[in-house]
């Protein structure tokens, strides 16, 4: 029941830095998502709170303190593990009371807290089971609870979900939420999964090569990414590089690959450039549609995903779009071959300069959700 | 009937490939023990050496001669020294050695088996000329502090050399054993409040129990059983086993004897093996 605060914390191993400056400020019952690719650093900054690894500069603080100095023992902290980690020797119970024993708790208390976490885990039936005889989504249950039985300062959980199943995800990903959220937890997640992590984050942690992107809630960074990287990265936009050229009226004109977009605003810019789309902003027109926010191509790919229709669409030799429109809208699939335009507004864009900065809309003005929705129905 | 029928074929059709090496082992095993057996049961005769016959003889010598049953006394407290020693040096070694990782882990590896290249004749060679007066140890003391240390013909280098030829074995038992044990298991401890220690006892050891056993299994049997190292380095005073046996073997050419001695023996280190084996809780016995 803690703040925690990572405060420039780095780890070097020989001439790479692990995690490079990774400053973080967690208050009481917030559940903060350590998200990116493999290799970014977002494990060994957990480990470095766990104290499995020492840091090399920065500090970790617990409640304005630093516990760099104490062992993962003495940290306090419950830690949830990939593949959960259960004394595979001891049942279901015995593993639950674990750090109670540890940690001396008389013995009818420590049952009775016991009882306690297996209700919570809905585990009551099992408790004398060994923890091979269970599934995994109730093995990490198991794992779950053990941690909670101490009554943690600070809940780490390490890709908790990664090992289960996509039905499975979903269920035991709502118990941590919950049981996080009950008991007011100041939690650590990593994961590599944007759905998991945008699904159970109060705020996410974007981290690249040991240093972070971007820190803020899914709607900032979905739609105020820092850089490219965390475009494409969340939501799987569409990156891609070229050479913007200022226009005085209407979109600047974006050339790449092969191929033109005419952008939907201006920009204060001229030069290299990164444009990010978002495929799901994106629709389809028919052909010859054109003014801002347009592209003229050809259908590659097309498929119906049951929730939407993706297509790919080929502007230029090296230029192609990912198009994603929901399927309960009034469009059709398009065969492959199909010519057609794709249209979108300035909220399906983002333009970063040459040094990967967001650039700020000049003209038009950026337009409101609302009436975005009804220009995309009337326009199909 | 279908069912048994099917669960049959597939153990029908093994056996004509588990034949040849069934008929090895009761060649090779069953049938020298045998032998032994009955060798142990005739009668010797320095001049007509065995005489076909069946007699407890062999066995009443033994169990009536306070001479070998000292013998049998020396042969297992030497196993026992031996199993404890490779066992206190061996498992903490084993241990780090299954943590460790890359071009270090090599490295050690390496280091552990080497010594098994140089046979225990050799080895035992080495040790005398450290333990044997004029050695290096008896001299280096002498001329530090006046008095030397011979250690030659003691108890001390008869263990001190099974224990440097079992310890590799026991370090590479052991060593695999922790190897399945997840590192992340002792890291779940320690979250939990387990100092590194604690968790060892409480996570590692007992998960390691059966691979431990094994490792002292083993060293126990090699050290029952040794045979060079007693002889070199607990010369013609020390009496172990093994040597004595070959003794009534070769010089003596007393057959009945000595097949009642291997056979004393081999039931001795059997019994205590399954006895050890029955001390270890049900779950964790192999």
């Amino acid at each position: 029941m803690s703040r925690l605060t990572l405060d420039r914390l780095g780890k070097r191993y020989g001439d790479a830095m692990a995690a490079d400056s990774v400053s973080l400020d967690i208050p009481q019952g917030e559940m903060v998502v350590l998200l990116g690719p493999s290799g970014c650093g977002k494990t060994t900054t957990l480990r470095m709170v766990a104290g499995f690894v020492t840091p090399t500069s920065g500090d970790v603080l617990l409640d304005g303190r630093s516990i760099l100095r104490l062992p993962p023992h003495r940290r306090e902290m419950g830690l949830v593990f990939q593949n959960y980690a259960l004394f595979p020797h001891l049942s279901v119970a015995r593993n639950v009371a674990f750090g109670l024993e540890m940690r001396g708790t008389p013995r009818p208390e420590r049952e009775a807290q016991v009882q306690r976490m297996l209700e919570l885990a809905r585990l009551e039936a099992l408790a004398e089971r060994l923890p091979r005889a269970l599934s995994g989504g109730q093995q990490q249950r198991v794992a779950l609870v053990r941690a909670l039985a101490i009554q943690p300062r600070v809940l780490l959980l390490d890709e908790p979900l990664s090992n289960l199943d996509a039905a499975l995800r979903a269920e035991v990903g709502r118990d941590i939420r919950l049981l996080q959220r009950e008991a007011g937890l100041t939690t650590v997640m990593v994961t590599h999964d944007q759905d998991e992590a945008m699904a159970m984050a109060d705020r996410l942690v974007l981290m690249r090569d040991g240093r972070v992107q971007q820190t803020g809630t899914q709607e900032d960074l979905y739609e105020r990414p820092a850089n490219p990287f965390v475009a494409g990265f969340i939501g799987r936009s569409t990156v891609l590089r070229g050479t913007l050229h200022a226009t005085m009226h209407g979109g600047d004109v974006f050339a790449t690959g092969g191929g033109t977009l005419l952008l939907a605003g201006r920009y204060a810019a001229d030069g290299a450039c990164t444009v990010a789309l978002r495929p799901e902003r994106l629709r389809l027109a028919p052909p010859g549609e054109a003014g801002p926010g347009s592209a003229a191509g050809t259908v590659e790919l097309a498929s119906y995903l049951g929730a939407v229709r993706e297509h790919l669409v080929r502007l230029g030799p090296e230029l192609r779009l990912v198009v994603r429109d929901p399927t309960a809208g009034n469009t059709r699939l398009h065969a492959p071959g199909d010519a057609v335009a794709v249209r979108w507004d300035a909220g399906a864009e983002r333009v970063f300069d040459a040094a990967d900065a967001q650039l700020p809309f000049l003209h038009p003005e950026p337009i409101a959700p609302d009436t975005l929705g009804t220009r995309m129905t009337s326009d199909a | 009937m279908a069912t048994t029928g099917q669960a049959l074929r597939p153990a029908r059709a093994a056996a004509p490939l588990l034949a040849p090496a069934t008929l090895v082992v009761a060649v090779m095993l069953v049938a020298p023990l045998l032998l032994v057996l009955r060798f142990s049961l005739d009668r010797y005769d320095p001049t007509e050496l065995m005489i076909e016959t069946v007699t407890g003889a062999n066995y009443l010598r033994f169990a009536a001669d306070p001479f070998y049953r000292a013998v049998l006394r020396t042969t297992l407290g030497v196993a026992v020294a031996c199993t404890v020693l490779c066992l206190l040096l061996g498992v903490p070694i084993g241990y780090r050695l299954a943590r460790m990782r890359g071009r270090w882990k090599t490295a050690c590896v390496l280091a552990t088996v080497l010594p098994l290249v140089v046979g225990s004749t050799v080895r035992a060679v080495g040790w005398m000329i450290l333990f044997a007066r004029g050695g290096v140890i008896d001299a280096t003391l002498r001329g530090l502090t006046g008095h030397g240390l011979e250690l030659m013909y003691t108890t001390t280098a008869v263990v001190s050399g099974i224990v440097s030829i079992n310890l590799p074995f026991v370090i590479l038992t052991v060593q695999s054993a922790i190897e399945t044990i997840d590192a992340e298991l002792e890291e779940a401890a320690q979250s939990l409040g387990a100092a590194p220690g604690r968790a060892f006892w409480r996570v590692v050891w007992p998960l390691a129990l059966p691979g431990i056993t094994v490792a002292a299994i083993l060293c126990f049997i090699l050290a029952m059983n040794a045979y060079a190292t007693p002889y070199l380095l607990g010369g013609p005073r020390f009496q172990m086993m093994a040597p004595l046996l070959f003794w009534e073997f070769g010089t003596n050419n007393n057959w009945p004897f000595a097949s009642a001695l291997a056979l004393v023996l081999m039931t001795t280190t059997l019994v205590l093996t399954a006895a050890g084996n029955l001390l270890i809780p049900r779950r964790y016995r192999i």
